[in-house]
């Protein structure tokens, strides 16, 4: 008897807990959609082992739900996962559930852990850990885990777009273990340098963009995005 | 009187057909790699980022005119010597093998102007060809391409340059390249001065390059002591003006190399010209 009531109080604690995660992030799903489209002025600040690039100014275009395009007179790095992705797994409210983790400081706020776990089978997402300012009502923080890209860490910063959830800066914290040089191109044989070379052993990168500017809901086509490869 | 035979010895290679033989392959060449690159040029850029490419994005014109005119070169550089060797190790040889030497010898001029303006007409060879290559594989593969930021991939990793910040190192990278096959010419001259068929001198020149350049290949301590010397060591390094920062104390040292072996070269040719007793 006592067995069966403590499972049911646990039981009850999770939907309620569940039920306070979903409702958070239900609001933040419609501060999201509430952005149909926009443009913004990105500068990006890569700092990524193996890879030497100064920073690069581009032009960001997004549009509901899952199309992204950056214009760039220079070679802009970006990471993968991150952009999109949060927006194309939140918008299929079926596909997944939260379920609430607790809280923790960000600069000062006490977030709230929104764990988001696919429920479809063979879902590219692992697993999507979301730290919300329940006050402002947006992701301060977003850890997410994909199969092909492994655990990209987000940080967001927000400005005078706040009302539209949209961040001021991001901050991409990737995982760089599985990069390596293919030999025979990096292969130089008149460097005689190399044995003496230190070489880069951090495990992580980051990729600092800086947003301004931003042109919300002026309305892009869809075609503009037609050229834009598609994510394995 | 050096000015005229130097003259006078750049018309002879232009009246040879081998000559243009050199610009024409080359220019296969390059419009053979310009074809592919614009055939299919994404899946070589996806080789060379396909390990960053699970976790990054690299956005922009990636596959420009700057990127491709670093493949040529990166490709042409191994296959360069054989067209200037084809060429300039027939200098002296040839006229030997023709038997004109003998005439040349009664010109009144001295035995060391003829082996230098031998050498100063085989470097303006080199040099076209080199101007000839700069201008393919730059201008007209930024036309085909357009411009753009340039990524390299060197042996610690991805250096993306700007596009901005590319054509002065093209331009010291071409003079650096230049120096490079001026060796290689020097050295065919040189062993030119020694043979008296012109076949010698060009696959020995081969040769000495291949041999030369497993040499610096291997990785075996025994070696280590001699690459530093060895010129085919220094002939990449055009490739070092595309690194951040630039290693100039690196660079200095192969232009000095390169530079010695020119001297050298050119002394032992004149040396042995001026020794060589011309029966034929």
């Amino acid at each position: 008897m006592k067995t069966i009531f403590t499972l049911l109080i646990g039981f009850l604690t999770f939907s309620i807990s569940a039920q306070d995660a979903t409702v958070l992030l239900d609001k933040v799903v419609a501060r999201m959609n509430s952005v149909k489209d926009y443009s913004v002025d990105a500068h990006i600040k890569a700092d990524i082992p193996l890879i030497k690039v100064l920073p690069v100014n581009a032009t960001l275009y997004f549009k509901q739900k899952d199309k992204f395009k950056v214009v760039s007179k220079g070679i802009a790095i970006l990471p993968k996962q991150g952009f999109t992705d949060v927006n194309a797994l939140l918008a299929k409210k079926n596909s997944y559930m939260a379920v609430d983790g607790g809280t923790k400081q960000i600069g000062g706020v006490n977030a709230n852990l929104v764990t988001v776990i696919p429920t479809v089978e063979n879902s590219e997402f692992v697993l999507a850990k979301l730290w919300i300012d329940p006050k402002k009502e947006v992701i301060l923080q977003s850890e997410i885990t994909t199969r092909s890209s492994g655990t990209v860490l987000v940080d967001y910063k927000y400005g005078d777009q706040i009302e539209f959830g949209l961040p001021s800066t991001i901050t991409f914290t990737v995982d760089v273990k599985k990069f390596k040089m293919p030999k025979s191109v990096a292969a130089d044989m008149h460097n005689t340098d190399d044995k003496a070379k230190k070489k880069d052993e951090r495990k992580n990168g980051t990729i600092i963009i800086t947003l301004s500017d931003y042109k919300v809901n002026k309305g892009i086509s869809d075609d503009f995005f037609k050229d834009v490869k598609k994510k394995d | 009187m050096l000015l005229k035979n130097t003259y006078n010895e750049f018309v002879k290679i232009l009246a040879k057909p081998r000559s243009y033989l050199g610009i024409g392959a080359l220019t296969l060449l390059i419009g053979v790699i310009l074809f592919a690159m614009k055939a299919d040029g994404s899946s070589f850029i996806s080789f060379v980022t396909q390990s960053f490419e699970q976790t990054l994005s690299f956005n922009g014109n990636i596959l420009n005119g700057n990127l491709i005119a670093f493949i040529i070169l990166q490709m042409l550089i191994i296959h360069i010597p054989l067209l200037i060797a084809l060429v300039t190790g027939d200098l002296i040889s040839g006229e030997a093998a023709m038997g004109t030497i003998r005439m040349l010898a009664t010109k009144p001029i001295s035995r060391t102007q003829i082996v230098l303006s031998k050498f100063i007409a085989g470097a303006v060879y080199t040099l076209i060809i080199t101007v000839w290559m700069g201008f393919l594989a730059l201008i007209v593969a930024k036309w085909i391409f357009g411009s753009g930021d340039l990524i390299v991939l060197n042996s610690d990793g991805l250096v993306i340059l700007q596009e901005a910040d590319i054509f002065w190192r093209y331009a010291m990278a071409f003079l650096v390249a230049f120096l490079s096959l001026l060796t290689v010419s020097s050295l065919s001259i040189t062993l030119s001065a020694f043979a008296d068929n012109s076949i010698g001198p060009i696959v020995s020149t081969m040769a000495i390059i291949i041999l030369f350049s497993i040499i610096g290949s291997l990785d075996v301590s025994v070696f280590d002591h001699i690459k530093p010397f060895l010129f085919t060591t220094h002939m990449a390094s055009w490739r070092s003006f595309f690194n951040d920062p630039v290693p100039m104390a690196r660079i200095y040292e192969s232009i000095v190399v390169l530079v010695a072996h020119n001297v050298v070269l050119i002394a032992l040719a004149i040396f042995r010209f001026n020794k060589k007793d011309i029966t034929a």
